[in-house]
């Protein structure tokens, strides 16, 4: 928190002040004591949990087998509240910290650009403020929204991203005071832990039926911490209702899931499988993960120990396009030489 | 004639014949002008000149495909619409598939948005029309009861009046409601449905609002979206501990498909592992609780391009014996009898899904006489 | 095996009949002064598909702008929908999947080749499912379909 004051105006530092507003990294979504939040290792170290300086990250982050390239997430902005004005200016400043405290001081780092999740007009300004940096590869929103991404509305971010090359990614969580799940709020913290994959379902539907694909054709969409052993049911289902009801969007030319494996990926955190190696492989023939999957290692979270469990049937080809070169060809943005990229931490 | 095959033909000569089809989710649906006989003077005077005051989610997502029917489903008689004559139900569904069995679910009170005077009379006239111009029809045929569900109070009168109707086999619930389905406030009526044997039936539909993402503009993302919200409502009842505290509940998921189930079950039981021990209502690993107390009707039926796939799913959800077959005639993703299971599915499991599950869910028979009017072979 | 259907003064643009052949159910359309021989039974599940709508295929550049073809003509099946060329029972739901069955096309009266058909029609990917299509011409002013 202390951290990003220096980037925000003398009116904001004195609004967050009044309100009392601690950017203390999403709390509603990984309320510090959660297991799920921290996991044990990261719980190693002092508090807060989340690196919140370029040393922190060096220290606390496994670098297993020599992470050629990390993308940062910092999810502050996605708990924006609904004043628009505030909202744009943090995510500038939440950006111009991150390029001050990380990007600047490890040419291995890249990251997600903040944006305004009120207004798109404002979301695409700093897109376009940041578009020429190469480091930045991808643009972060939250997986929750008000009207479905791909709702018009939306659309120039859509096209922002894709003009520039970046990846979207739809990041679990978001939008605080809305209802997680259709029908309304949730009481447990294990109903709200779950609501993210079913709206994240909710938004691919919509991303396909609002032609979102068609109109950008070389964009890409990441789902981030929102789960992907629900994919194969949601496209035999959507890939048949296709079927009967196309006309209604004649736009979408393709089944829907062709458009999904083209242009969406999903991370690897949380990996809620079967214990059975037999249904996990029974998984992998339904969902072509080799495909689908890029890594994270969405540090400091802990979503329990399905992604080994699931590397264990991949081959060594498909463990590589897992772990390395999926990613890479997301946020092939730039490659200082060419290496594959690793996803990776969260920093709220 | 589709579907029927000669086996069928034969057995229809016996007096009885032993159940092989249960078809779990079937649509009568009345008119307006239909219920008017059995509302009050009042009520009738209030819809007549205001209507339901409702938000009616077929006004949002205008239904792109039939207007939501099967294009031949429709009534000859002018006015009546699909599901409004039970004579084409019997020959086009009953006789034609060699129905066994039908369970009837009215949807036009599912959304229970009404003051309590008013949504008292409808679900009481509507199962008034039942019994008289289906159930006393057919004999193949029965119902899932209506009831005023925002009205727990109420909904539980209206189970007890009809109970001890052995062709009422159900309860009919929304899959949208007010609060989420595991709210306290319906546990009520998840009781006494219970205290009676009697499954409650979550159907698609109901009071939607569209929270979570938002709304979707189309009626195509929103009939793909039952099935996440369905996830969010399994999610809401094992949360709040419904299965701990009803233990003889027994519910069914109603046209809302099936194979989502698999993921759910594992996420479910993979964030118990994580956190279950904070949260107290979380007694028994989650997709225990579903496998004890959850039953699926087939219909959509997911067509996954490699047919095997289904079976899959129906291993990992452990769906063998709770799957209920259901055509929901006459809407337009009506499942065929004949076609709608691959041939992957056979055997035991087959006949367990066409029928076995659900003579035993709804304690059904299973040898019935042959009805008087059936057609000589 | 040739069906006479009906004397071609009475079969009226814009109409259809159905008739049994044998053990099958075929429709026959005639649109404008073309007729068009289909079987009546959806692929997907068997459903009567002579009974659906004949639509020109919508087609659509960009969301929202979407246009009626006048030569392209689909049968929807009256159950779920699922459409499939009137002229050659093709559908385009989708890429190939394995194990579906395809049947011989009929050629299109009038001798109009296939290849210019394939130019004017939608650029969408034909699927694996395809309707059993039947030639239907004028005989001595009789309709006749070709079984």
């Amino acid at each position: 928190m202390d951290a990003l004051l220096p980037y925000l105006s003398d009116y904001w530092r004195q609004y967050l002040d009044g309100a009392m507003i601690g950017l203390h990294g999403l709390v509603d979504a990984y309320p510090p004591g959660a297991p799920t939040s921290i996991s044990g290792r990261a719980r190693s170290f002092p508090a807060p949990a989340v690196p919140s300086s370029y040393a922190d990250l060096r220290e606390r982050v496994p670098d297993e087998g020599d992470a050629q390239l990390v993308v940062l997430n910092c999810l502050t902005a996605l708990e924006a509240h609904r004043n628009p004005y505030y909202a744009a200016a943090l995510a500038t400043a939440v950006n111009d910290w991150v390029r001050d405290e990380f990007l600047d001081r490890d040419e291995r780092l890249r990251a997600s650009i903040a944006v305004s999740i009120a207004v798109p007009d404002d979301a695409v300004a700093e897109i376009e403020r940041r578009a020429d940096d190469p480091r930045w590869v991808q643009v972060l929103l939250p997986v929750r929204s008000e009207l479905p991404w791909g709702h018009r509305s939306h659309h120039a971010i859509f096209a922002a991203a894709e003009r520039h090359g970046l990846a979207v990614g739809l990041h679990a969580w978001g939008r605080p005071g809305q209802a997680p799940t259709p029908n309304g709020f949730t009481s447990t913290y294990f109903e709200d832990y779950l609501a993210n994959q079913a709206i994240a379902q909710s938004q691919l539907i919509s991303l396909v039926c609002e032609g979102v694909f068609e109109r950008y054709p070389d964009l890409r969409v990441v789902l981030i911490e929102c789960g992907f052993a629900w994919l194969a049911p949601l496209l035999w289902r959507f890939d048949k209702d296709w079927k009967g009801i196309w006309r209604e969007v004649p736009w979408v030319k393709q089944l829907p899931s062709e458009y999904v494996y083209r242009h969406v990926r999903a991370t690897t955190a949380p990996a809620h499988l079967p214990r059975e190696p037999r249904a996990i492989r029974q998984l992998l023939e339904m969902i072509d993960v080799e495909r689908l999957l890029a890594y994270a290692s969405d540090y400091p979270h802990d979503h329990g120990d399905g992604l080994p469990r699931l590397l264990a049937e991949l081959d060594d080809e498909g463990r590589d396009a897992v772990l390395t070169t999926n990613a890479a060809a997301l946020y092939n943005r730039s490659r200082p030489d060419g290496s594959p990229d690793r996803d990776g931490v969260s920093a709220p | 004639m589709t579907g029927a095959v000669d086996l069928r033909a034969r057995e229809r000569t016996e007096s009885q014949r032993l159940v092989r089809l249960v078809d779990s989710d079937v649509h009568a649906q009345p008119m307006p002008a239909t219920l008017m006989p059995y509302l009050s003077v009042g009520t009738r005077r209030y819809l007549e000149r205001y209507g339901r005051r409702t938000h009616n989610d077929m006004h949002a997502y205008p239904r792109a495909r039939g207007a939501g029917t099967r294009l031949d489903a429709w009534p000859a008689k002018p006015g009546t619409p699909p599901g409004g004559d039970p004579e084409l139900l019997r020959a086009q569904l009953l006789d034609e598939w060699g129905v066994d069995y039908a369970v009837l679910q009215v949807l036009n009170a599912l959304d229970c948005y009404d003051p309590d005077h008013i949504a008292v009379e409808l679900p009481r006239a509507i199962n008034d029309w039942l019994a008289e111009h289906w159930l006393d029809f057919d004999d193949r045929l029965r119902a899932a009861i209506v009831v005023p569900h925002e009205y727990a109070h109420l909904a539980v009168q209206e189970i007890e009046r009809r109970a001890p109707d052995p062709r009422f086999v159900a309860v009919l619930m929304p899959a949208n409601a007010q609060e989420l389905l595991g709210s306290q406030r319906y546990w009520p009526i998840y009781e006494a449905a219970s205290a009676h044997r009697l499954p409650i039936m979550f159907h698609t539909g109901g009071f939607i609002r569209n929270l979570g993402a938002g709304p979707p503009s189309y009626y195509i993302a929103s009939h793909v979206n039952t099935s996440p919200a369905m996830q969010t409502q399994l999610v809401s009842m094992v949360a709040t501990g419904l299965f701990r505290a009803l233990t003889n509940v027994r519910i069914v998921v109603t046209e809302c498909g099936v194979s989502w189930v698999t993921a759910l079950r594992w996420a479910m039981d993979s964030a118990w592992e994580l956190m279950g021990i904070d949260h107290p209502r979380l007694e028994q690993r989650p997709s225990e609780y579903v496998h004890d107390h959850v039953w699926f009707t087939t219909q959509p039926v997911e067509e996954p391009a490699q047919p095997h796939h289904l079976l899959y799913a129906i291993e990992q959800a452990e769906l063998a014996d709770r799957l209920l077959f259901a055509t929901d005639y006459p809407h337009w993703d009506f499942d065929s009898p004949a076609q709608a299971l691959p041939r992957a599915v056979d055997g035991k499991l087959r006949a367990a899904i066409m029928y076995g599950n659900a003579l035993e869910l709804f304690g059904l028979p299973a040898v019935r006489s042959r009805p008087s009017h059936a057609p000589v072979p | 095996m040739k069906v006479v259907v009906a004397p071609e003064r009475s079969f009226a643009a814009g109409s259809r009949r159905i008739v049994t052949v044998g053990r099958r159910s075929i429709g026959v359309f005639r649109i404008g002064d073309r007729f068009y021989g289909i079987r009546n039974r959806c692929p997907h599940q068997g459903g009567p598909l002579c009974l659906g709508r004949v639509l020109g295929d919508a087609v659509a550049k960009v969301p929202g702008d979407a246009e009626v073809s006048k030569s392209v003509l689909l049968l929807a099946c009256p159950w779920h929908g699922w459409e499939y060329d009137l002229a050659t029972g093709q559908s385009f739901m989708g890429g190939a999947e394995p194990g579906v069955r395809s049947y011989g096309v009929g050629l299109e009266p009038g001798g109009v080749l296939a290849a210019e058909l394939d130019a004017a029609r939608t650029k969408r990917v034909p699927g694996p499912y395809l309707a059993e299509t039947f030639d239907v011409f004028v005989e001595d002013e009789y309709v006749v379909l070709e079984t």
